[in-house]
Parts: structure tokens; sequence; C-alpha cells
């Protein structure tokens, strides 16, 4: 009923989707990122050949999946959303099953990477790159993991009580995970 | 005379909610000593280099060796403060529409906390303070435990954010907004990057690092003012005859 007057009168009616309780969480959590990004590039500045040398390491292929893994599991739940909005409470709950396998192949392929990067010897304590490396990637994971439950709520939502709340909380968590590796993603294997 | 003595004295005791305001004001009181101890006598927070040599240590330890002694004879008598806290908030966690497991929970995860973030690495210190004049390698040996158990003890306080995050995130009498337990997420997030305080030496995750030691720091800071203050205004709703469950 309130999609029609939404799309006329947007300033009126102006929504913020999920709560507001999870904004404070996403941009906290943008900040705290924020943090790693800056220490990271000051320290990339200090050993900035070292850096680039360990780079050649990672596979800029695996990298691109998994970044287009995470934006189709986005676009899955983006697309639950727009469905749940319109009372197709069915299709949504299809969609956010595909984007949390979506989300669970991202693990599985991080799993794959980082123990192809150890067989090689590139551990956590190798160099300051590697060690950024997981720890970057080793916190994004959580918050992957943790997005995995999100989308579970959701998932349980569309199927009893039918809430959009929800459901608009847990995409917003979603894209901000596939956010932050789209930035870790240019930070780790693309800047040269 | 006597009347209106005692009169004023019951008003006094009688105002609601005095019993959880005398445990609200030991929170204040209870982290002003806990920052002199660590920051200004016994020099844990922020914490000594680990990359220094042996020569280096031995200094420090003769240099404060008297603060660390009347630091850490302080914390005996004050880290039982902490358990007033925390026995606040775990009877505010009762209020809530769960189980109370997450309050007797949330207090036993605290007492796993304490031990190696307070009590181990006080003893580790004072026990270097008082024979400065020992072998070297042991007082190194001392250092290392104390500092490695402070900020890498970390990971034990997971368990009491999740366990509080879940019951704010489950309860439906909002006794704590929901943006509490999404802070307790960063929390969680912060204390498990203490734990690489065991590999690295030097660096932002070393003992003394900017995401080990400050960043996690921040967080608690900006996560224990919000505490404070929604703990303020819990207990101002809270009506004195609410019942709480056993």
């Amino acid at each position: 009923m309130t999609t029609t007057s939404a799309t006329s009168a947007p300033s009126a009616t102006r929504h913020l989707p999920a709560t507001k309780d999870l904004w404070v969480f996403v941009l906290g959590d943008f900040v705290i990122f924020g943090s790693y990004f800056v220490i990271f590039m000051v320290s990339r500045r200090q050993e900035r050949d070292l850096f680039i040398e360990s780079q050649r390491h990672l596979s800029l292929n695996i990298g691109v999946v998994n970044t287009l893994v995470l934006l189709a599991s986005s676009w899955f739940v983006a697309r639950a959303v727009q469905l749940t909005r319109d009372g197709e409470f069915d299709r949504a709950r299809k969609l956010t099953v595909g984007g949390g396998l979506c989300g669970l192949v991202f693990i599985v392929i991080k799993a794959y990477e980082w123990s192809a990067k150890i067989a090689q010897g590139h551990t956590f304590p190798s160099n300051n790159f590697f060690m950024y490396y997981y720890m970057l990637t080793g916190v994004h994971l959580f918050h992957v993991a943790i997005g995995l439950v999100f989308l579970g709520v959701s998932y349980v939502e569309l199927r009893n009580r039918r809430r959009i709340a929800p459901v608009e909380t847990g995409a917003t968590y979603w894209h901000m995970v596939d956010l932050l590796w789209v930035v870790i993603f240019a930070l780790l294997y693309v800047m040269r | 005379m006597t009347v209106a003595q005692a009169g004023t004295a019951s008003a006094w005791t009688q105002k609601p909610n005095i019993d959880q305001w005398i445990a609200w004001w030991t929170i204040p009181v209870f982290y002003n000593i806990f920052g002199l101890i660590f920051v200004v006598l016994t020099r844990v927070m922020p914490p000594p280099r680990p990359d220094i040599t042996q020569t280096q240590i031995v200094q420090f330890f003769v240099d404060h060796s008297l603060t660390i002694r009347i630091g850490f004879a302080l914390l005996m008598f004050f880290i039982g403060f902490a358990s007033v806290a925390n026995g606040l908030i775990a009877q505010q966690m009762k209020r809530m529409s769960i189980s109370p497991v997450f309050a007797y929970a949330y207090i036993g995860a605290l007492v796993v906390g304490g031990l190696p973030g307070c009590l181990i690495p006080a003893f580790a210190f004072v026990a270097a303070a008082l024979r400065p004049d020992r072998d070297p390698q042991i007082m190194v040996m001392l250092y290392d435990w104390c500092l490695l158990s402070f900020v890498g003890s970390l990971g034990c306080f997971c368990t009491q954010n999740m366990v509080l995050a879940l019951a704010i995130f489950l309860d439906r009498n909002d006794v704590l907004p929901k943006w509490l337990a999404y802070m307790s997420i960063w929390m969680i997030v912060t204390e498990l990057l203490a734990s690489p305080v065991f590999v690295f030496r030097s660096g932002p995750l070393a003992w003394n690092g900017s995401i080990s030691f400050y960043l996690g720091t921040v967080v608690f800071v900006v996560w224990e003012f919000c505490m404070i203050r929604l703990l303020y205004t819990a207990i101002k709703k809270q009506s004195p005859s609410e019942q709480i469950q056993d």
C-alpha cells in the first residue's frame, strides 16, 4: 500500500531499510575496517617492494572468482528484498538460499586458496604482506560466517512470520560484507 | 528529632532501585582505579615494547619496581569491584525475555577472563619487581609472561560478548537496545585479533600493536561507555516492583 506513495513522493515517506541498530553496526564496522586499511597502507608504503613482490604469489583469478561469487550473492539477496516487499515470500526465500549458497562457495574457495598458499610456504608469519593477507581475509571471512547466520534468520522469517524488516536487515548486513570484500580485493590483489 | 532523622534515613534507603544505583556507581569508580593501576602505576597499559633487549627489560623493572608493587597491591583490593558491575549486568539480563542461563554464562565467562587478563599478569610483574637483581633471562620470561597473558587473553572475553549479544537479540522486553548487541560483535572481532600476539614480536599484531592493542582498546572504551550509559537508562526505566525471574 505504501509502495505507490513511496514512488510518487519519496521524500515524504522516506524509509530507512533495516533497523537503525544495524546501521550503527555497519557504519562502525566501516570505521574499524577503515582503520585496518589505513594501517595496511602505511605498512605498504614502508615496504613497497616486499608487498608488490609478495602480491605476485596471490592468484588474481581466484580473487576475481570470489568477487563475482559475492556480487552474485548480493544480487540474489537484493532481489529477495524486492520480492519480499511485493509479498512473494516463497520466491524471496529461494533467492535467499541462493545468496547463502554463494556465501558458502566463497568460504570453500577461500579455504582452498589459504591451503594452497600455506602449501607454497606463504604462512601468516612469513612476512608483513601475508600477515595482512591472512588477517584481512580472516576477519572478513568471520563476517561472512556471521552473514550466513543473518541470511538464515531472513529465511526463517520468510517462512514463518513474513516480516520485512529482518529480511532487509540480513540484506544490508550482506551488502556490507560484499562491499568490504571489494575493497580488500582491490588492496590485496589488484593495487600495484 | 530522632524520629525525623530515622524518617530521612529510611527515605534515602527506600529510593527506588537504590541497591542497583549503588552497584551502578561502582563501575565509574572501578574503571578510574583500574586506569590508575594499569596506566599510571604498573605501566602495563599501553604495553611496553615486545622487541627490546634483555638489559632494557631489566632496567624497566628496576625503574618501576615500587609502582608495580603498589599498583598490583591496590589491584588485589579493587579487582573484586568488577564483579559488582558484572552482577548488575547479569541482573539486567535476567529481566530479558530469555532463559537466565545467559546471565549465568555472562558471569562465568568474565571469571574465566579475569584470571589471565588481570591476576596472572599481576603476579608475573610483581615477582619480577620483587627481585630485579635475579637472572636477566628469568626477568625476560616474566615480562613476556605478563604481557602475553594481559593482551593475549582477550579472546577469553569472546564468550562474554557472544552471550550478551545473543541475549539482547532474543530479548523482547527491550531492556538493552539491539545496537549494543551489534557493538558486541565488534568486540568479538577485536578480541579475536589479539591472539596473533602469540606469533608476532613487532608490528600491528604484536602485543603493543596498532590493531591488537590500540584498536581493540578504543572499541572496548566506546563499548564500555555505551554499556554504562545504557545500564543507567535501564535502571531508570525499571519499576521497583518488577518481578525478576529466579
